[in-house]
């Protein structure tokens, strides 16, 4: 293997290390399916470099805040739904509360989220945000980057002890099964939107999970799901749909024509409904409130209470936001860095600005990965700017040490 | 040390390319068809003794498909709620009591199996089948897939089929309206950003 780049980041590091891509990675990828490793036109898997940690900064850095800082958002949820100021706060139109509010007091159970991280390899790695209802780059962690460690450790490139923080894939097949004896379910429908390569592969890799788990899994495209005269949702051969996991985001749809019957569909949905409370970034300045000084935390902070902002140096996100849109930073109420896009007309939020460690040109985000409750894996990615945008490169890696 | 990665990974569920996925699966049926040109031989088994009477070099396979048929059966074979239900369709006799996490339920004994593709190094195709003895049932001496799908009179077991996705079961439900969901999509790809991969984040 190459030589290690020791990128010092205040006292201690982590390594990025140089390696050489497998001379077959391609034809593999075409064999197991894997269509969007290249997206357009730019690499997106790229196991030029892997990343390594060592145990200790997996366990203590990364895997213990993931588990506190989702029961610190769970607790969020249950003053939210207890809450109309919350939930006014929050931007959830008002036709839901009283059903997310039911979905929480029922516990309708949760299948996955991806906290992301600010990791520099030392000192607490701090929190961007929560993605609680549609996390993507979900099949590249739990089993592509598993494939790559194994086949370096076949081949003898990387050590016999070499592991990886990831047992996302058996985590995800325990829960679907639980999900459908919760639900006395043996059938779990899957959705995704049409034109993307990338939603579908998760949402295929989530089918051969409940697959495994021995659950018939059909799908049918967001777009495509119907209404029927019974009252429920049907997938494309007038099947009515008992339990949908969808990858779509709970605000979009619950501004849509068919927002109306998401309750009266009597659906079981995966993620269920109360999770549109954490994947709103207004749960940044809420943790803020509460656990002030908590060292996974950035302050943060409402529109309306930016006197409160100390910082000169902070980061505005849109309340509702994906893949880094909409997102710029400010400098003493002037804007440094804007990424464009179509969110924010539900408001924004402001984050203290914490820089993201950088690699010669590369700046790399941590998602930490949960599956219902529990911390299930890391997964490392790259981007030339600041602002980690839905183009940045997925790098594997390893826990060595 | 304690493993920090999932202990292994099924490769061959996860395989896209090589392996004929709803088949793999279990859930796919294969149909007669007219006038397809990928159409495969198929015969049907009453039981693993009749498959392995047939291929006597094969008596692994027969068992093993017909274990894996008993499995396809009971997930997508027909179900009632009533014993009546059930022998009404299917006989006196016919059916079975079954119990799962999602409910009890009636439905017929397995009546045979359908296996193609079982010389070929690749894997074999299997497919539940089920019949009738109910003089109500125009299923009655017929073979029926778990779908209803109707093959033919019992007697007969060699089939030209090809493969095809799973079909469901007969629909219940009426569709009203569709694409009441997707319209943020279409307005935020307006938008212009032509980079845009997915909406997961």
């Amino acid at each position: 293997m190459g030589k290690r780049e020791e990128k010092w980041l205040g006292r201690l590091d982590l390594f990025r290390m140089p390696c050489s891509p497998r001379p077959n990675w391609q034809k593999k990828a075409t064999e197991f399916g894997f269509k969007f490793h290249t997206m357009h036109g730019q690499p997106y898997w790229d196991e030029s470099a892997y990343y390594q940690f060592t145990l200790k900064q997996i366990e203590q850095d990364l895997e213990d805040p993931t588990v506190e800082i989702h029961q610190m958002c769970l607790d969020v949820v249950d003053r939210v739904v207890n809450s109309e100021k919350l939930l006014q706060q929050f931007q959830i139109p008002k036709q839901y509360w009283q059903m997310i509010a039911d979905s929480w007091q029922a516990q309708e159970p949760s299948l996955y989220s991806r906290l992301d991280f600010c990791y520099h390899g030392d000192g607490p790695a701090k929190l961007y945000e929560n993605n609680a209802d549609t996390p993507t780059s979900l099949y590249e962690s739990g089993f592509w980057q598993w494939l790559w460690l194994q086949d370096l450790v076949d081949t003898n490139q990387l050590a016999r002890n070499a592991d990886q923080f990831n047992s996302l894939q058996e985590k995800l097949i325990h829960r679907l099964a639980d999900i459908a004896r919760y639900y006395k379910v043996d059938m779990l429908h899957f959705s995704s939107c049409k034109d993307t390569d990338e939603d579908r592969g998760t949402v295929q890799y989530l089918q051969d999970c409940a697959a495994e788990a021995g659950l018939s899994n059909p799908f049918v495209y967001i777009e495509d799901i119907g209404i029927a005269k019974e009252g429920c949702f049907t997938d494309l051969g007038d099947n009515p749909i008992t339990t949908l996991f969808k990858l779509y985001p709970w605000e979009f749809m619950q501004r849509e024509e068919f927002g109306d019957y998401i309750q009266s569909s009597e659906t079981n949905w995966i993620e269920p409904i109360w999770k549109s409370i954490l994947s709103n970034k207004a749960l940044m300045p809420m943790l803020w409130k509460l656990h002030k000084g908590h060292p996974n935390l950035l302050p943060a902070y409402f529109e309306d209470e930016l006197a409160l902002a100390s910082e000169a140096k902070l980061v505005k996100k849109p309340i509702y936001s994906r893949e880094g849109a909409n997102i710029s930073i400010i400098e003493n109420g002037k804007t440094l860095v804007e990424a464009h896009g179509p969110y924010g007309e539900e408001g924004f939020i402001y984050q203290a600005y914490f820089p993201l460690p950088r690699f010669e040109n590369n700046h790399t985000l941590i998602g930490s990965w949960l599956v219902d409750d529990q911390a299930a894996g890391i997964s490392v990615r790259e981007d030339t700017s600041e602002i980690t945008q839905d183009l940045s490169r997925y790098l594997p890696h390893v826990i060595l040490g | 040390m304690t493993r920090k990665r999932s202990a292994s990974i099924n490769l061959s569920r996860l395989r896209k390319q090589f392996s004929v996925k709803p088949l793999a699966l279990g859930v796919a049926s294969v149909f007669i068809s007219a006038c397809s040109d990928n159409r495969q031989e198929a015969s049907i088994y009453k039981d693993i003794e009749d498959c392995v009477s047939k291929n006597p070099d094969f008596a692994q396979q027969c068992e093993t498909a017909y274990r894996e048929a008993l499995v396809e059966a009971e997930r997508t074979g027909p179900k009632y709620n009533s014993q009546r239900d059930c022998e009404h369709e299917f006989g006196d006799n016919q059916c079975r009591y079954v119990e799962r996490n999602s409910g009890s339920f009636f439905m017929p004994f397995m009546a045979g199996y359908m296996l193609s593709n079982l010389l070929s190094p690749n894997r074999y195709s299997y497919q539940p089948m089920f019949t009738s003895y109910s003089p109500y049932s125009s299923y009655r001496y017929r073979w029926i897939g778990a779908g209803g799908y109707d093959y033919g009179d019992l007697r007969k077991r060699n089939y030209r089929v090809r493969p095809d996705a799973f079909k469901p079961k007969p629909t219940v439900t009426k569709t009203m309206k569709r694409g009441g969901f997707g319209s943020t999509v279409r307005a935020k790809s307006s938008w212009g950003s032509a980079k845009k991969s997915g909406w997961g984040g």
